[in-house]
């Protein structure tokens, strides 16, 4: 109960510390511009001839620039980095001091991490712009409360990666670091959540395998539903997975989170 | 307050040999050593109490307050704090201590000391205006009205370590335990420090448990010291008496008004020092008197003092005393 | 000079016992190397998919030639470059950089070989196998001159990477928090996994002339394929030196200014 309310200092806090470290935020995003990469290649590739996607829909290189630059969008706001936090912490020891707080861990670090969003936010405003002047304009939906459940599998989506994060950083606490776990969810993310290419040009196994994995839920999904990928019918049982993993997950990173903490106490740090 | 019976603290460390091929052999398979860390230990704090906690380097103090404020779970043994078990981190509990690392700190980096104040009071939940009055009092304490709206990495590491202080202090917590606060700080930041650290104590009635590896800490601060050596206590009582146990000696300065050979001098006592105009010599106890006032009587003396050995040279022979035990130990086994 | 090539032997030495002593990360090291390179590939098989054109004026066989140098340059870049430059960036941050400055060897060459990444040979090895799979889907083997002519192009790129990674660490000395500027190189770098005529415009100076990715990867494809001019092959290794010497400058004169602003 007083973790919730110390809730809004924690944010206002992290929030100055995001001011003070603006130029470290921009670096960061400026290396998440792999979409607009993928967005050079196809529409290169879209030009000698639309391209054909699994489900008879056709990808000029106008609905590949919708589609990647909310791609980036999303990146942007569905973004944590807990496990590289956790991990840096249990290393420099500063995790005791962590412990040593009369507030739940994770609590501070889902702060720490909301309180970026505003900046975030910012960033993707010349997108935005760039967006809404480009040929992507009309392969965007108009629907309202399409943008609505947009927002609300924003929510989703933020919460897989942020209890995943937590859920790996929790590793270290039992294997010294697991960076290198997280470098292989990365890597799995990439290929599989829609970030390099749409799920939709995906060959037929590659499909079924990203269906069946949390990343598609992450990035794919919410841009999917506004770029005319998913019809609402189709949406609703993908945001109802997609909220399972969140839920799962969530699940996961507690008891992962809470074993790790006894055995931190029993071994030491 | 802090009651412990019989504790313990054992870890299996790997034993990595030196060398690439047993480096990469021990990827495979692993050697394991047991390190008793602390090794059965008994002693109790009363409230309001201030207790120097000392022990060579490795003794266990470290692992010891780690427990006592529950990062770290006993291998066996009780443990209590005011009443609560540490390592079930209530918080209720977790507001009433506080750990202070001279070398861990919870600052945040690029912000303002205040900034951290105000999530500390968030964090702890303490009321605004007891937060405005312990806040003013901890900055008058300790000087560092101008500090505190700095960003942190500005400031210098003596303002650094107040701020970090009053950072630990503003939820109020009734316990403290300070693992060597006044590391790297020059002399007379060490006397705020403890200043402070004394008036605080006195002020809130709170308990304290300090290591330091600077002797004068330890005498301004605490009237009673415990020492452990390899996990285990070696001594709990006044200071004074850990003075006389370790250096049964007192040390007599003589001053002479006409030059005195030595060997006349030696008759005294241990000669620690001596050259024509003064000497120092080392006197068991129950002898000073008689050794005093031989030398009156015989000597050329102008002036006389009697003393008890600088505290760093009774710290360092202890420890000394007991790593040459260690290293005896060793070999014989 | 022996001297140096001891040096370099005793860094090398301290990376494999560092690397022996975590073995968690010993065994996931290979398994990531593995599948960065299966990542490198599936893009391939998205765009080269069935009833698709693919890159104009790229085969799927040449582009997997393009696909197995971008694997091998980020093997050399992960496992001897970047390494090193993590180190440089924690040690100005920690201002234990003082103490690199203090030895009587060259600063430069001590914080390149402070620290390797011996399992990047994966990478290395799983470009040559991409090379195999590449030659046999266009049914022939590259021609002498092509392979000598890409490997003096692999050394132009080993030393264009190398001097990039020099200026970025140079940047560490003027901007105060920059952990994450390996990150931003490795995620610009990833653009080279695609031959360099899909980028237009100005994506296209940038990666020829700012940040020459098109001189790594898809220069000695071109040249492995046969189809490299003289030229480029010229242009490309006066780039490098170029380069090269402009790294260097940099670096001297960040020193500088890192020891007159007393850390």
């Amino acid at each position: 109960m007083s973790s919730l309310k110390a809730l809004p200092t924690l944010l206002r806090i992290g929030f100055s510390e995001a001011i003070v470290y603006r130029a470290e935020m921009l670096i960061w995003v400026l290396a998440t511009t792999m979409p607009l990469i993928m967005l050079a290649l196809w529409t290169a590739v879209a030009e000698v001839a639309p391209v054909a996607g699994l489900a008879g829909r056709t990808w000029s290189s106008g609905s590949f620039v919708a589609y990647f630059l909310i791609v980036f969008i999303v990146r942007q706001l569905i973004s944590s980095w807990a496990a590289w936090e956790i991990n840096f912490e249990v290393r420099q020891g500063t995790l005791a001091m962590r412990l040593l707080r009369p507030i739940h861990p994770i609590t501070s670090y889902m702060a720490g991490n909301l309180a970026y969003l505003p900046q975030r936010f910012l960033v993707t405003l010349p997108i935005v712009v760039v967006l809404v002047l480009s040929p992507g304009l009309e392969h965007l939906s108009k629907s309202p409360a399409v943008w609505a459940m947009w927002a609300f599998s924003l929510v989703g989506g933020w919460m897989i990666t942020f209890f995943a994060n937590i859920a790996i950083g929790a590793l270290s606490l039992f294997i010294e670091s697991s960076v290198k776990i997280m470098d292989v969810w990365l890597a799995a993310f990439f290929v599989f959540s829609g970030y390099l290419f749409p799920i939709d040009l995906f060959p037929a196994w590659l499909r079924s395998a990203s269906d069946w994995l949390p990343f598609r839920y992450q990035i794919g999904v919410p841009v999917e539903l506004v770029t005319g990928g998913l019809t609402v019918e189709q949406a609703w049982p993908l945001l109802l997975r997609q909220w399972g993993w969140a839920l799962g997950l969530l699940m996961l990173a507690l008891t992962l989170w809470q074993v790790g903490v006894r055995r931190f106490q029993a071994v030491g740090g | 307050m802090i009651r412990i019976r019989g504790l313990t603290k054992h870890y299996r460390v790997h034993k990595r040999p030196p060398g690439l091929g047993a480096a990469i052999r021990s990827v495979f398979h692993r050697e394991y050593t047991l390190v008793k860390a602390v090794d059965g230990l008994d002693f109790d704090v009363a409230r309001g109490e201030r207790v120097g906690f000392l022990g060579p380097n490795g003794a266990g103090k470290t692992t010891t307050l780690k427990m006592l404020s529950g990062l770290l779970h006993p291998t066996s043994g009780e443990l209590s704090v005011d009443g609560h078990l540490p390592q079930s981190r209530e918080t209720a509990f977790l507001k009433k201590i506080m750990l202070v690392m001279g070398q861990k700190q919870q600052l945040l980096w690029d912000l303002p000391p205040a900034e951290t104040f105000e999530l500390n009071r968030a964090i702890y939940d303490v009321p605004k205006d007891e937060f405005r009055k312990r806040l003013d009092e901890l900055i008058s304490l300790l000087e560092i009205g101008d500090q505190i709206g700095k960003p942190t990495r500005q400031l210098s590491l003596g303002e650094r370590m107040k701020c970090e202080l009053a950072a630990a202090l503003v939820h109020g917590p009734r316990v403290l335990f300070l693992d060597e606060p006044t590391i790297g700080l020059d002399v007379s930041m060490q006397v705020v420090m403890r200043d402070f650290i004394r008036r605080y104590t006195e002020q809130f009635g709170a308990t304290l448990l300090l290591t330091s590896h600077y002797m004068d800490d330890v005498a301004a601060l605490c009237p009673r010291v415990v020492v452990i050596d390899k996990g285990q206590l070696s001594f709990d009582g006044k200071l004074e008496a850990l003075v006389q146990k370790v250096r049964p000696e007192k040390r007599l300065t003589l001053r002479f008004s006409a030059p005195v050979a030595k060997e006349r001098v030696a008759e005294l006592g241990t000669v620690v020092r001596h050259d024509a105009a003064e000497s120092v010599i080392q006197i068991p106890h129950d002898s000073v008197n008689g050794a005093v006032g031989r030398a009156l009587a015989e000597l050329p003396v102008v002036d006389l003092n009697v003393e008890n050995p600088p505290l760093e040279e009774v710290m360092s022979e202890l420890f000394g005393r007991s790593r040459a035990a260690r290293a005896e130990g060793e070999s014989a086994s | 000079m022996t001297r140096y090539l001891r040096l370099l032997g005793i860094q090398l030495r301290a990376s494999a016992l560092l690397a022996a002593q975590y073995r968690w990360d010993f065994v996931v090291d290979g398994v990531i190397s593995l599948f960065w390179a299966f990542t490198a590939i599936v893009p391939l098989f998205v765009v080269y998919g069935a009833r698709r054109t693919g890159i104009p004026g790229w085969s799927f066989g040449e582009a997997l030639v393009v696909t197995g140098w971008f694997i091998l340059l980020q093997g050399i870049l992960d496992g001897a470059i970047n390494p090193g430059l993590a180190q440089v960036v924690d040690h100005i941050r920690k201002g234990t950089l003082d103490f690199v400055l203090l030895k009587p060897a060259d600063a430069q060459f001590l914080v390149s070989t402070s620290k390797f990444a011996l399992w990047r040979i994966f990478s290395v090895v799983s470009a040559f196998v991409i090379f195999g799979l590449a030659f046999r889907e266009l049914g022939r083997l590259p021609a002498a001159v092509g392979v000598l002519e890409s490997l003096a192009l692999l050394v132009a790129a080993t030393v264009l990477l190398y001097s990039l990674w020099i200026l970025i660490v140079s940047a560490a000395f003027f901007v105060v928090k920059v952990d994450n500027l390996t990150y931003l190189f490795s995620s610009i770098f990833d653009a080279a996994r695609w031959p360099s005529s899909v980028f237009r415009g100005a994506l296209r100076t940038v990666f020829t002339f700012v940040i020459p990715l098109a001189v790594m990867t898809t220069f000695p494809a071109e040249a492995l394929l046969g189809r490299l001019e003289r030229s480029t092959l010229l242009g490309a290794m006066v780039g490098a030196l170029v380069f090269a010497s402009l790294a260097r400058l940099v670096w001297i004169k960040s020193i500088g200014h890192y020891s007159s602003a007393g850390g």
